[in-house]
């Protein structure tokens, strides 16, 4: 109920006052929208009573080519996990964990034992009951190396064992302390599948046919080309933050893969489909105009979209070449460019919607006087006859492997262009993405780029602590191969401690220090940017992810 | 006798093309850099445990020496097997099986239509005015060196954003299949249709032309009759090019108008590193290319005894 009275409180100020005019009956008043307008929680175009029925058309970019959220990284299960599965935990709009299949928990002072009592009455769409053997199957299809988790049992791996009290009390023992352990089982990648279907499919066919308790049933998927999803009838357990209840007003959604900017963009505006997940940043200033559509552009939580420096080889083991490199970098013309104003300046090492996010952080600005500085301090004073500073006869040369798509982000070239201007030379190599990991795990690059998108700021410790560097041993995400003890400390801490106070003050140190650790430089808070028709009405949007929630939705006849 | 002989050989030359095929790609997707393990489960956002890499490569035997996996791959080949596509998890020969009806339907639409549109523009445009004949090579010019992607989108902005008369995109039903097929048919019929003309005009020179046109027969009739029934054999010599048009065209097309088929699956898998998938398509399409030879090679022997002979 709190979540629909902020939603009214907001749709009373002026700046949301578009938004509710937009959700008319009518349906004709421009939705427009600045760069972010959107948080977490909101509904969009909610005005009007529900009316049952219709089908659901929407685009979507790229097949995973599987449908287990727990076998894949795609995005798609942002969408997806919340049409066909429900989770244990559902985020409020503060980014607190709150109930959802499970109703409430305990857990002991030692941060390692988790005790969920479970909602009953929940079932999954082939007759299987949601109880705590259910959770335990799912935690265990998580952690089967036969699922090839990338992401879901990855995110649960410090659980260790789970006792089953009563059928729906379930203790689940962690090997260590692990506080975003409740705020990754609200992610789409974490949705709850039928125990009877795991134990019953091979991992190729929960690939191609995933049961769930969610409010829609995979009804038809055709790799490459679509899925259908119908309404479960009897749905009766959202999450109760949301305030709706009942089961889902659409009979369907069907769903294509549009990989081409371009035409997702015109079926979109053609009305070939009425909502989709991904609005070319090209095309969002159309979209925006369009009296027809409802747009929304929300930043997630996580890393913002990222450039990295290798800080475990030359040059960029020494920290005055790293404060040199973005020191030249104009973040804000680059941000222009690639974000067609729908981005965000980044302005921490975690998105600013990020719980414990601290404003106070300062990142280098843009000082070409202050580049060449510290670029002659660190003795690369001599020239070669392109102009580009050498030391010792070498050349100030950095490599930096991309991928190779059909549509290849200007900000390479912008990057390179810049950092030319203080005579570094960047050499921007284009690679199949089969090439690119595997120099990402190699250690084989000088620079990288990307965004990490998760529910929680223990982002910090998947992209920067010592643990997350990759080697032998161990995969990771620490592309920067940053280590440094004092930033460990701080980030192991974190993920033992529930207190507020001190997971603020701990995070807010650790994005400081990165700050003066310049393992890279975020440039723009990663934002998701997604459309649909007028005619629908209350799509809500997610509090993990900032994607469209279509439970409640309903199409205008 | 001969003829028999002549087809055992091309059966088995066919069967020399397909390991070939299968050799080349196998090390070109080994040796090249990239680890198709880490490819399969580690890609871009992914952040698997180790645990989860050492089973992939175990599964697949991607820990054992390059000659040990060819060895293992040419006998489950022997067997019929093409193996499991990592990134899918289902045996190869399904993931093009449930892939292969579009492409199907795609291709012979396409073939179709280039073979009906060259064969038109030809009889039409031979020996006519020099206006008449520029027009039609100019366009025909344009086409073949125009790229597939460019034709395609031209295709679209016109007929389906600006006119609104076929879908967008998909694979729904005849008006879906339009515009692809379109697409794919016309630098295809714009080649045949330059080379048919060019027949068509030498056989129009010929006595016997002259013979059927002085017994009194309308131009019309000379055309169709007999000129055309010996440059028809070019398409038949041509069916290779097609081929290889159709297939190559049908990445292109099948990704632009986002249509499911073995194009599709085809880009993914390489840029992915989908070794036993890539290997199962370019099978396939070797596959496909030495059997239309062999039909060709028969057809032509059948048309045209002398190439037996000979």
């Amino acid at each position: 109920m709190r979540f629909l009275l902020s939603t009214r409180l907001l749709a009373a100020t002026v700046a949301i006052g578009a938004l509710a005019a937009c959700g008319s009956s009518g349906g004709t008043t421009p939705a427009s929208a600045d760069a972010s307008s959107r948080t977490a929680g909101d509904v969009l175009n909610g005005k009007g009573s529900p009316v049952a029925g219709g089908i659901l058309n929407l685009s979507m970019s790229a097949d995973p080519l599987c449908l287990d959220p727990h076998a894949i990284s795609s995005d798609v299960e942002q969408i997806f996990g919340r049409i066909l599965t429900d989770n244990l935990v559902y985020l409020d709009t503060d980014g607190n964990p709150g109930p959802w299949l499970a109703e409430k928990w305990e857990i002991s002072a030692d941060g390692k034992v988790y005790t969920f009592h479970l909602r009953q009455g929940v079932t999954f769409s082939d007759g299987a009951v949601f109880d705590a053997a259910a959770v335990v199957a799912n935690f265990e299809h998580m952690l089967d190396p036969d699922t090839r988790s990338p992401l879901a049992g990855p995110y649960i791996a410090p659980y260790e064992s789970s006792r089953i009290v009563d059928p729906y009390t379930l203790e689940v023992t962690l090997k260590q302390p692990y506080t975003p352990f409740l705020d990754v089982l609200a992610q789409g990648w974490l949705g709850l599948l039928s125990p009877k279907a795991i134990k019953e499919s091979t991992p190729a066919q929960l690939c191609e046919k995933p049961v769930g308790s969610g409010p829609f049933v995979l009804t038809g998927y055709t790799k490459t080309q679509g899925a259908t999803f119908a309404k479960r009838a009897g749905y009766d357990w959202g999450p109760p933050q949301l305030g709706y209840s009942g089961a889902a007003h659409l009979d369907g959604i069907n769903v294509s893969w549009v990989g081409q900017d371009a035409v997702r963009f015109n079926s979109l505006v053609s009305n070939q489909y009425q909502a989709t997940g991904y609005v070319p940043a090209q095309n969002a200033a159309a979209v925006k105009t369009d009296p027809n559509l409802v747009y929304s552009n929300v930043n997630r939580i996580g890393l913002p979209y990222t450039i990295e420096f290798n800080t475990s080889r030359a040059p960029f083991d020494d920290l005055a070449i790293r404060q040199a490199f973005v020191s030249a970098v104009d973040r804000e013309a680059l941000v222009k460019t690639v974000g067609f104003g729908e981005r965000q300046l980044a302005t921490s090492f975690v998105d600013r919607v990020t719980k414990y996010y601290d404003p106070e952080v300062k990142l280098r600005g843009h000082d070409l006087k202050q580049a060449n500085e510290l670029l002659d301090k660190a003795g690369w004073t001599g020239r070669d006859a392109e102009g580009y500073r050498t030391k010792d006869g070498k050349t100030l040369l950095v490599q930096w492997p991309v991928a190779q798509t059909a549509t290849i982000s200007p900000i390479f070239d912008l990057v390179q262009a810049q950092v030319k201007a203080v005579g570094i030379k960047v050499n921007v190599e284009l690679l199949p993405s089969a090439q690119l990991t595997t120099r990402r795990y190699n250690g084989d690059y000088d620079l990288s780029a990307g965004v990490w998108h998760t529910n929680t700021p223990d982002v910090l410790y998947i992209k920067y602590a010592t643990f997350s560097i990759p080697n032998e041993k161990r995969l990771g995400q620490n592309t920067s191969r940053i280590s440094d003890a004092q930033l460990d400390g701080w980030l192991e801490e974190a993920r033992r401690t529930g207190d507020k106070a001190k997971l603020a003050e701990l995070y807010g140190k650790s994005q400081q220090r990165l700050a003066e650790l310049v393992p890279g430089f975020p440039v723009y808070d990663n934002s998701v940017l997604w459309a649909f028709s007028a005619k629908l009405h209350d799509v809500v949007v997610d509090t993990s992810h900032g994607t469209p929630y279509f439970a409640y939705s309903w199409l205008e006849k | 006798m001969r003829q028999l002989k002549r087809i055992a050989t091309r059966f088995a030359a066919g069967l020399g093309v397909l390991w070939g095929a299968a050799t080349l790609s196998f090390v070109a997707l080994h040796v090249t850099a990239g680890d198709a393990a880490l490819a399969t489960v580690a890609g871009d956002g992914a952040n698997p445990t180790q645990a989860v890499l050492d089973r992939v490569r175990a599964d697949y035997g991607l820990d054992q020496p390059l000659w040990q996996q060819y060895l293992g791959y040419l006998g489950r080949l022997l067997q019929g097997d093409l193996g499991e596509s990592y990134q899918q998890r289902v045996p190869v020969a399904s993931a093009i099986g449930e892939q292969l009806g579009e492409t199907v339907q795609l291709a012979l639409s396409a073939a179709l239509v280039a073979v009906v549109l060259a064969v038109g523009t030809a009889v039409l445009t031979a020996r006519r005015r020099p206006w008449i004949r520029s027009a039609a090579s100019g366009t025909e010019l344009v086409l073949t060196s125009f790229p597939t992607f460019v034709l395609g989108l031209v295709l679209l902005i016109v007929f389906s954003f600006q006119a609104g008369w076929f879908p967008v995109s998909g694979n729904d039903g005849v008006s879906a299949l339009v515009l692809p097929t379109f697409t794919l048919a016309l630098p295809i019929a714009a080649t045949l249709s330059q080379v048919l003309r060019t027949e068509l005009e030498e056989v129009l020179e010929q006595p016997f032309i002259l013979t059927a046109r002085s017994r009194g027969m309308r131009d019309a009739a000379v055309r169709l009759r007999h000129a055309l029934r010996h440059a028809l054999i070019q398409i038949v010599t041509m069916s290779g090019f097609v081929i290889g048009g159709l297939l190559g065209g049908a990445v292109i097309t099948e990704t632009l108008f986002v249509r499911r088929g073995v194009g599709q699956l085809m880009l993914t898998a390489t840029t992915t590193k989908d070794i036993p998938l890539v290997l199962g398509v370019v099978l396939f399409a070797a596959a496909v290319y030495v059997v239309v030879n062999l039909v060709v090679d028969i057809v032509y022997g059948l048309i045209d005894p002398r190439v037996v002979t000979a």
